[in-house]
């Protein structure tokens, strides 16, 4: 009998928070296995965001443990980017060789070839050159995808990566995620998206605590996103409310940021 | 047409000021994408007093100039960076202590050292005055600026693309942009004997405001900031000896016109481009 692969995440009790308040999450006890996606769902404040900063080591565990076999790399939303810098998508994907690199060193060919070799996994060979703020929405968010390949981290944490896009655009990213998955990554996406949520391999509710970690099909229940959204569920009329494909989240902790 | 760049006086200015276009091209550029115009305008203005001070009790005047206009310029930068009720807006601060820094330097000029008469050249400069020493500090300033640029030009570019993001990308230390903001009072206080502590803005932000508005890479825009400086400080000179006009003020007006022509230029191409 061979012994389960390590997970390339896994928190036990983790809690984290800020010196003025060292609590904003707590209690989370979940892993991230190669080749998984896995949905964070929870309320705007929830710690979704407070979850990345501390798998990103930006902030220590107050309480718990973090154990990571690989290291990860933030795909922020596309609005928090300046769009009128003059930068290019090779300019900002060539920002994912800076942790690998001495301060005073400038990026080198390998850096460039590297920056070259992720735009082209993320099908944007073609508008390397093209001036970031030029580019749609699901251009930028690949480009950004792009710069996290080039770090080399084989745990990638998107923050709401579908937010402001069309059909189409989604469709691609998605398609997208699940092929940098199928490669052997760990893929952790913030979304409030629940339809989409059900497609990934688990999903893990926050919202100042670990409400449910699992799949999605035995997660997603109506008591658990009550719990996670502070029971602000609305449920179809004439539907049965017990059943988790019915519940839909309140129209206020959707993102509707209009593509720049 | 050109026999006023035979006059050694003016050489000397046209030297100043082709440095000083290195320093606007390339600090220049970093001052107008991280939104430091403001603060910049602000550290010359700071330099003022320290001028006045130094002027008074005798010692260097860059020394004076840089230790205010770096105080100006780590306080109201370090103040920047806190986002809560409890502090004013950052450019509330910044315009607070600038008029607190032309206050005190009028006080200290006509009150304390009864120096008023040296203050016109403090606050609008004496490009056809200056000496070597001026020259050597703009020559200093710009090779430390073209260093930095080159040393930190890809950290300051990711930072103020997306800060949130900087940490993660291994950007954790507030040191480069410390460093920065070292760099913008050094170039304001480079400045100064061109230009004065009113107008340093004319040769720090405005060129670069203007490429910016057809520029859309960092290194194109940096070198086409140091050609446009250039060119306007030779103009601004060569008119300002011609007219028996203020050289500062003169090269500022130079730079305000191509400014303004440039930005005219880019808002009516789109329309005529339809028009054809």
């Amino acid at each position: 009998m061979t012994a389960a692969p390590q997970p390339l995440l896994s928190t036990d009790g983790l809690s984290v928070g800020y010196a003025n308040n060292p609590r904003v999450l707590e209690d989370v006890t979940f892993t991230a296995d190669a080749g998984e996606r896995i949905a964070i769902l929870g309320p705007n404040g929830g710690g979704k965001t407070t979850l990345f900063r501390a798998l990103l080591g930006e902030l220590r565990a107050t309480e718990g443990t973090l154990t990571t076999t690989s290291r990860c790399a933030s795909v922020p939303q596309t609005e928090r980017s300046r769009l009128d810098f003059p930068v290019s998508a090779l300019d900002v994907a060539l920002m994912g060789t800076i942790p690998g690199r001495a301060w005073w060193r400038r990026p080198s060919r390998t850096d460039r070839a590297a920056a070259r070799t992720a735009l082209t996994r993320v099908g944007l060979a073609d508008r390397a050159q093209s001036t970031y703020g030029e580019l749609s929405g699901g251009q930028r968010q690949r480009v950004l995808i792009a710069r996290a390949l080039v770090q080399q981290a084989q745990i990638l944490l998107l923050d709401e990566p579908f937010s402001g896009l069309d059909t189409t655009s989604a469709q691609r990213l998605e398609e997208l995620l699940r092929e940098l998955a199928e490669e052997g990554r760990g893929v952790l996406i913030a979304t409030h998206d629940l339809e989409q949520a059900r497609r990934w391999d688990r999903v893990l509710c926050v919202n100042g605590r670990q409400i449910a970690f699992g799949i999605p099909a035995q997660t997603l229940t109506h008591d658990v996103l009550a719990q996670t959204y502070g029971g602000a569920i609305v449920t179809l009329p004439g539907e049965d409310p017990a059943a988790p494909h019915h519940a839909i989240l309140p129209p206020h902790h959707h993102h509707h940021d209009a593509p720049h | 047409m050109f026999e006023p760049f035979q006059l050694p006086f003016v050489q000397r200015a046209l030297v100043e000021l082709l440095l000083l276009a290195v320093l606007a091209g390339t600090l220049g550029c970093w001052i107008v994408l991280r939104g430091l115009a403001f603060p910049a305008h602000g550290a010359a203005a700071a330099a003022f007093p320290g001028l006045v001070l130094a002027d008074g009790l005798g010692f260097a005047g860059a020394l004076g100039g840089f230790g205010a206009a770096l105080l100006f310029a780590l306080v109201v930068g370090r103040l920047g960076t806190r986002r809560n009720r409890s502090h004013p807006p950052h450019d509330t601060l910044t315009a607070l202590v600038l008029v607190a820094a032309l206050a005190t330097g009028i006080v200290l000029a006509s009150d304390v050292f009864h120096s008023a008469a040296s203050v016109e050249s403090l606050l609008f400069g004496s490009l056809l005055a200056i000496g070597p020493p001026d020259v050597r500090l703009a020559a200093a300033t710009a090779l430390i600026a073209l260093a930095a640029t080159w040393l930190l030009g890809t950290r300051w570019l990711t930072t103020g693309f997306d800060p949130a993001s900087a940490p993660a990308l291994g950007i954790r230390s507030k040191l480069p942009d410390t460093l920065l903001l070292v760099l913008v009072a050094l170039g304001a206080v480079a400045t100064l004997s061109a230009v004065g502590a009113l107008l340093a803005t004319a040769l720090l932000v405005v060129p670069a405001a203007t490429t910016r508005l057809t520029m859309n890479r960092i290194a194109t825009w940096q070198l086409t900031t140091v050609a446009l400086a250039a060119a306007e400080g030779t103009i601004g000179i060569w008119l300002a000896v011609q007219l028996n006009a203020p050289p500062g003020a003169t090269i500022a007006v130079v730079a305000g016109a191509t400014f303004a022509a440039t930005a005219t230029g880019t808002a009516l191409a789109p329309r005529l481009g339809r028009a054809t």
